[in-house]
């Protein structure tokens, strides 16, 4: 296995511990900004990751907005540790950056992490 | 049916606004997942998330999905345990996030309230009032109103202390499946007696209606006096359960418990020490202090009926709020360690001890898999038994998920129908469609799907949840 694949499955892992109980996306500063669109919440990022590494979702504009517009603020994360499964959200965020980030410096568009 | 993306966006933008209409498949794929353990399939997948405001934009969207014979999901936050919050089919969901006005009229009684207004917040806006929001669920921060009235349901709560929200919702404004929209109810904190609508809206999941307003009493919030009890074995607090209600004692607003392996887990996740058994705690509720005070004193004398080790009134906020939070810890560790499959069992009260023993013995005995945990925790008093399977690793494959869920489910159902229940706070359609023919019976369910389609010929609302889905 590769360091790019291990790194993948490391990550999906970690968002199979989220329940999808949402109780992260009331205090995410762009969820709030959006008005409550749930993509734009700490939940709906860590599901998008899940679906890109996995190849069910392409990446284009739209994912990437969605993933890089995360403030990394960790207000999901005492939530989560509050209320949740625990989990680090912001590095598992940044993690999913770091592997889009190469096929986009590369220029690649719309293909599969 | 082949949606075009492009011009079902276009459409949708005219009725709600651009901004408001989202076809791209991150935003679908994150309002399609929901609480079950298992991904989104293709067929969950929605064409399109729409954000309307009000009424008017529902009814235009609904004539809409009407005239393309488009299904569409109703969305309050997909907090639901038996699959209510997933799609069924291709469709658009209609997100009811941005209703969330609040206007509060203590002057006539009552409080209107949007259907996307989170429970949490609604409860802290009604605080200035004195008001009881007469809704618990253990998903407060994110849980919508519309949800719940939606389900009627009272959650945590003892429906026969408390009754169930619908008992407390004085009209509403409703959008039909084919977009009429309808007012019912009174302005009177005094309901309508005979033939009224309002009660075949209430808890109605999404088939006959899309909830768009809300009108509900302001109940005067009760005093509390809090107790806890501690037990050796969960049979005596079953026992303390059904005497409770034999002898006719007033019932706690609350009376919660925990088994004897989820008391160590959740005592220790809040720092206290590990108690000797089982844990049972109740919140005892009067209109006033003296007579709280005494209710709660008859109570502990009462309690006394199944031995406890010890059991005593808890007057101390922060300790109160330890052991409280226990019960909710105690579940947030449970799901951490591992997967969970959970069951939902109200059964007559007089059988509550005989069923809970036969759900213990079907979830250790489980065909779907071998060498999974039993955990028990949840609202006794109500009565419920949640008695859930565990695995303690997160690592099980897609249908094995759906294997074990499903067995959970079919089984402790049967006991519902052995024993004389049927549930009482998740709901009764999606996952739990086919138990609704195996209780009621094949008449029962065509009187319903009779009742939706004359209401919704085209099946545009929530489509899937009455036909079944797992």
């Amino acid at each position: 296995m590769s360091q790019k694949e291990a790194a993948k499955e490391m990550l999906l892992e970690e968002i199979a511990k989220c329940r999808a109980c949402r109780f992260c996306v009331d205090v995410c500063p762009t969820y709030q900004a959006s008005d409550g669109v749930e993509s734009m919440s700490a939940y709906g990022r860590l599901q998008i990751l899940k679906y890109l590494i996995r190849g069910t979702l392409i990446f284009d504009d739209a994912l990437a907005y969605l993933l890089y517009s995360c403030l990394q603020c960790r207000r999901c994360e005492v939530t989560c540790q509050s209320k949740g499964q625990n989990l680090d959200i912001c590095r598992i965020i940044q993690s999913g950056r770091h592997l889009l980030s190469q096929n986009l410096v590369e220029g690649r568009k719309s293909e599969r992490i | 049916m082949a949606v075009d993306a492009k011009k079902l966006q276009k459409d949708l933008a005219k009725i709600v606004g651009k901004e408001y209409v989202f076809t791209d498949r991150p935003t679908s794929l994150a309002y399609a997942k929901d609480t079950m353990p298992w991904d989104v399939e293709k067929h969950n997948m929605p064409h399109a998330v729409v954000r309307p405001v009000n009424s008017h934009e529902i009814s235009l969207i609904l004539q809409y999905a009407n005239q393309k014979k488009i299904p569409v999901h109703i969305h309050g936050s997909a907090t639901s345990l038996v699959g209510l919050g997933r799609p069924k089919a291709h469709c658009i969901v209609l997100d009811t996030g941005r209703m969330k006005t609040l206007e509060v009229f203590p002057e006539r009684g009552y409080f209107e309230v949007g259907p996307g207004y989170h429970i949490g917040k609604l409860r802290k806006a009604l605080a200035p009032y004195n008001a009881l929001l007469p809704a618990f669920p253990g998903s407060e921060l994110i849980a919508t109103i519309g949800g719940f009235v939606s389900v009627n349901t009272s959650a945590h709560a003892v429906d026969a202390a408390l009754f169930k929200p619908g008992d407390y919702v004085l009209g509403m404004e409703v959008v039909l499946p084919t977009g009429e929209i309808l007012q019912t109810g009174t302005e009177s904190t005094r309901k309508p007696a005979g033939i009224e609508v309002t009660k075949f809206f209430v808890g109605s999941e999404g088939l006959w209606c899309v909830i768009t307003k809300i009108r509900m009493r302001l109940i005067p919030l009760p005093y509390l006096k809090n107790i806890v009890a501690y037990y050796k074995r969960t049979d005596d607090i079953l026992n303390t359960v059904m005497a409770m209600y034999k002898q006719g004692m007033p019932t706690p607003m609350f009376f919660e418990y925990l088994d004897e392996k989820s008391s160590k887990i959740g005592f220790e996740a809040v720092g206290l020490k590990a108690p000797p058994g089982a844990v049972a705690m109740m919140a005892i509720h009067s209109s006033t202090q003296a007579g709280c005070d005494e209710k709660a004193k008859n109570f502990l004398e009462f309690l006394e009926v199944g031995n406890p080790i010890e059991s005593k009134i808890v007057t101390d906020k922060k300790e109160w709020d330890q052991i409280w939070s226990s019960r909710a810890e105690a579940g947030n560790y449970i799901y951490r360690l591992g997967s969970t499959f959970g069951s939902e069992i109200t059964v007559r009260t007089d059988k509550l001890k005989e069923a809970f023993h036969e759900a213990r013995d079907i979830i250790l005995n489980l065909d779907s898999y071998q060498g999974n945990e039993f955990f028990s925790f949840g609202h006794i008093g109500a009565p419920t038994i949640h008695a859930y399977a565990f695995i303690p690793t997160k690592d099980i494959p897609n249908e094995v998920k759906i294997a074990v869920a499903q067995e959970v489910r079919g089984k402790t159902e049967d006991l519902n129908i052995k024993y004389g229940g049927c549930g009482g706070e998740w709901g009764l359609t999606a996952q739990r469609a086919p138990f609704l023919k195996k209780k009621y019976g094949q008449t029962y369910y065509d009187l319903l799907v009779k009742l939706k389609k004359t209401l919704d010929p085209n099946n545009i609302l929530n489509r899937g949840n009455l036909e079944g889905w797992m």
